[in-house]
């Protein structure tokens, strides 16, 4: 497996410099999604299987996410594996470096590092409907599978701002996802774009090194305390002493922040108490009143994702800190202009911008059985099966695809649901001998209105607020709208009628269409 | 290069490290090399952001890179910070606020000719700062505006409200300090919009002709401050008494300012301060309380701009 690994991991500049590699099944990606779909692959026997990965380590979003206090807003014992769980985490919320080093112990525990391919970004893929199978093309060789998982994740892709002047920057550049550790910030000019998950993080982390910090907000996020602290070593030994202690430690987290649902999705007067906890964390916190009336938001709580630091209000009201609320005008070489005519002195630029998250980068690179690439099909905003499949595009499963996003708890939740659903659909097609498998347009046309139904009266639509769970046209494309359990009841078992199957030996049809 | 469509004035923030552990906001704007700086120290339990105004004001000059203005909070105040818990406050004077003056000064505006501008406990600050630093007068230091201030003999005055303040008790001040926690939650009670705060800040502070507006931004910058502001200071500007060591002041232009309805520091502290500074020109201005700087902006960039042109005056030779 490996050897035949190092053959491709060779890029080949011209087409059919080596044969392409023949798989069952191709997964892109191996952070949490990609990880899980190999361990469940690996589980139910399957070893043909290979892990595109285009960088050199496992670890997806936890693996390029390295800047300074990166940490997980849920707390660990929720954020893992439910098959694996972790008795040594160091603290209730875990910082990068941990669910990192938890994420390879894991790949090398469930043998999926063998099965990935380093240095392999998928450049291109696209359904060869004679051959039944996918092509796929990375920068490490041609791949040729029957199933394609895309596991690229949603906070896989940095968006750089459309700030004029930001090419003609002199000084150090870095996007939050893309830091650049050998870069010193200590005695630094530093400015902060965003005022996100990833900058509430930052700020307080490198604020007491830098010279000034000045934090560049478009609009303030709701911010709740933070109760991390350290696991107790007794509490360790315990949990491994008493594996089910810790999974009813993780029922009960995964039970109160299904809590917050409610008021999300359903019932917004239960964000109340949420809201008042947010206020008085500012109130007690910051006590200049402009800088407060700059901190208080003026969307209902919950829009927005809701972030959750103890240390972020501190820093920015910080002796050598700035929250400047004036939109910036252009970027020059060493400093910043904002609208109101203020230039600030600036060595350093963090871009805590966030992520391609409605216009997934993946989706213009996959292409259907009629050739069209996801991104066109979902140029009126991602449509889909049960978040993972899409009509046209058979053989396909969508890991972190649509409406599978979560605010409020555990990704990895979403993620095991939807592997279930890919591995259920893997069992039916063996069990049918089916060598295609696609959803119906109607399927899809349900599961969209079903989005839709739950999404009209959230909180996400309804609160006051343009987030990165909208689509251009807003639409909620990229949350669950509802409890999560009722997502993993959903994809417990593959919907077959939703579905059309071809069986191998099939002869090739125009269009597999269901009627 | 890119384009400058618009003006644009530099702004950057510090913070100063003090010899004793604290750090100190300030604020720079205008040109590095611009032909003199222009150092604002506010008053008691308030920040920078009193000298809102007269910045405001200011602004233009700033811009053409005539002047280059710097403010700052004092410890304690606005976002600088104490001092830290390893150098013990040994009894918080008016002279560390002095010291803290010099730092800002050394570290900020290393060269070149300075004005500097104090309203009640920051004009007693640059009092301090003559008296331990006197070299920089006349030759760093090359003008000085005192505004609703005093050298001292503060608690002597029955009748004033500063004289009544500072004859609280050090036992009643400790322990106010201890109940600070929950004395910042009453306090809470009667936030700054409420009448009833606004109408005792009016009397104590302000001149007749203050508007609400006036009133409430300036109820609004004290209620930011720390009950720990007023109580640790209390005592300090009591014993502040600079009546004889002014000598330093005497080299360079002063311009004073008193509101005839100041109740902190009434116009008699001024006059004992015109009277040892014969050169200073000294404004008395009617219907005016404490709050000179946000209730008469004009009138103190007139005199902070007299003494910017003599700076620079000096300077071109």
């Amino acid at each position: 497996m490996t050897s035949t690994t190092r053959t491709h991991a060779t890029p080949s500049p011209g087409a059919g410099a080596a044969a392409p590699r023949e798989v069952r099944v191709a997964v892109i990606g191996s952070g949490f999604a990609g990880l899980a779909m190999g361990i469940t692959l690996r589980q139910r026997g399957e070893t043909d299987f290979v892990l595109l990965e285009r960088a050199e380590d496992v670890g997806g979003t936890w693996r390029d996410n390295t800047y300074p206090g990166a940490a997980c807003d849920v707390q660990s014992h929720l954020y893992s594996y439910s098959f694996a769980p972790n008795p040594d985490w160091p603290r209730s919320y875990s910082e990068q470096p941990e669910i990192q080093a938890y994420l390879q112990a894991t790949a090398d525990r469930y043998g999926v590092r063998a099965h990935c391919v380093f240095g392999a970004e998928v450049t291109a893929a696209r359904w060869d409907d004679d051959a039944r199978r996918w092509q796929v093309w990375t920068t490490a060789g041609e791949f040729r599978a029957q199933v394609l998982v895309s596991a690229a994740g949603a906070l896989a892709d940095p968006t750089y701002p459309d700030i004029p002047g930001l090419d003609t920057f002199e000084g150090t550049v870095m996007h939050s996802a893309r830091w650049d550790s050998s870069h010193d910030v200590s005695g630094r000019k530093v400015a902060v774009i965003g005022t996100g998950a990833s900058a509430v993080q930052i700020v307080p982390a490198i604020q007491p090194q830098v010279e000034s910090i000045a934090v560049y907000q478009r609009t303030p996020a709701w911010v709740i305390p933070r109760t991390d602290h350290p696991v107790k070593p007794w509490a360790r030994r315990l949990y491994r002493l008493v594996p089910g202690l810790q999974r009813a430690l993780r029922g009960v987290l995964y039970a109160s922040r299904e809590f917050l649902v409610i008021g999300l999705a359903k019932r917004r007067a239960f964000l109340k108490p949420v809201g008042r906890l947010a206020r008085a964390h500012l109130h007690r916190q910051v006590r200049d009143p402009r800088l407060r009336a700059a901190l208080t938001p003026d969307y209902t709580i919950g829009c927005k994702r809701i972030l959750i630091s103890n240390d972020w209000f501190p820093a920015v009201s910080a002796p050598n800190a700035e929250l400047v609320t004036a939109g910036i005008a252009e970027i020059r070489p060493r400093s910043i202009v904002t609208r109101d005519g203020v230039e600030r002195p600036t060595d350093t630029l963090v871009l805590a911008t966030g992520f391609h998250v409605t216009d997934l980068p993946i989706a213009e690179r996959i292409r259907g059985r009629d050739a069209r690439a996801l991104a066109e099909v979902w140029a009126g905003g991602m449509v889909s099966n049960r978040s993972t499949t899409v009509a046209g595009f058979p053989n396909l499963f969508l890991l972190v695809g649509p409406n599978v996003g979560v605010g409020h708890t555990s990704m990895v939740y979403m993620i095991e649901s939807q592997v279930a659903y890919v591995d259920d659909a893997l069992r039916t097609m063996a069990a049918e001998g089916l060598a295609v498998l696609e959803t119906t347009p109607r399927a899809q046309e349900a599961y969209r209105e079903l989005i839709a139904r739950k999404s009209q009266g959230t909180v996400w639509l309804g609160g006051g607020c343009a987030s990165w769970y909208l689509d251009e046209h807003g639409h909620n494309t990229t949350l669950w709208p509802d409890f999560t359990f009722r997502f993993r009841k959903l994809t417990r078992a593959l919907d077959r009628e939703n579905y059309v199957g071809i069986p191998a030996g099939a002869p090739v049809r125009e269009q597999g269409e269901a009627a | 290069m890119t384009g400058t469509l618009i003006r644009t004035v530099r702004k950057r923030t510090a913070a100063v490290p003090t010899t004793d552990g604290a750090r100190l906001h300030a604020t720079v704007e205008g040109a590095e090399d611009a032909p003199v700086t222009v150092v604002l120290a506010h008053g008691w339990t308030l920040s920078q952001a009193a000298w809102d105004d007269v910045a405001g004001l200011l602004a233009d000059r700033v811009a053409d890179g005539a002047l280059r203005l710097v403010r700052y909070d004092q410890r304690g105040h606005g976002r600088s910070t104490w001092s830290s818990p390893t150098h013990p406050e040994s009894g918080l004077s008016i002279d560390r606020l002095g010291a803290d003056l010099a730092g800002v000064l050394d570290q900020l505006v290393p060269t070149g000719p300075v004005v500097l501008g104090g309203h009640s406990m920051g004009g007693m600050t640059i009092m301090c700062l003559s008296a331990t630093r006197p070299e920089l007068f006349g030759d760093r230091v090359r003008g000085v505006a005192l505004v609703s201030t005093s050298a001292g003999d503060l608690a002597s005055d029955p009748r004033s409200a500063g004289g009544r303040m500072a004859r609280i008790r050090p036992g009643v001040l400790t322990a106010a300090l201890t109940g600070a926690g929950l004395l910042e939650r009453l306090r809470g009670l009667v936030p700054p919009t409420h009448p009833r705060h606004r109408t005792v800040v009016r009397d104590l502070l302000y001149g007749a002709d203050a508007t609400d507006e006036m009133v409430l931004e300036g109820a609004r910058i004290m209620h930011a401050s720390s009950l720990r502001a007023f109580i640790e200071f209390l005592p300090a500007l009591g014993d502040h008494d600079k009546r004889t060591q002014l000598d330093a002041l005497t080299r360079v232009p002063v311009e004073i300012f008193v509101g005839d309805s100041d109740k902190l520091t009434p116009e008699r502290h001024s006059a004992h301060l015109a009277e040892a500074l014969p050169a200073a020109r000294l404004h008395r201005v009617e219907r005016t309380g404490h709050m000179l700087p946000q209730e008469r902006p004009e009138l103190v960039v007139d005199g902070v701009l007299r003494l910017v042109a003599g700076a620079t005056g000096r300077d071109v030779a």
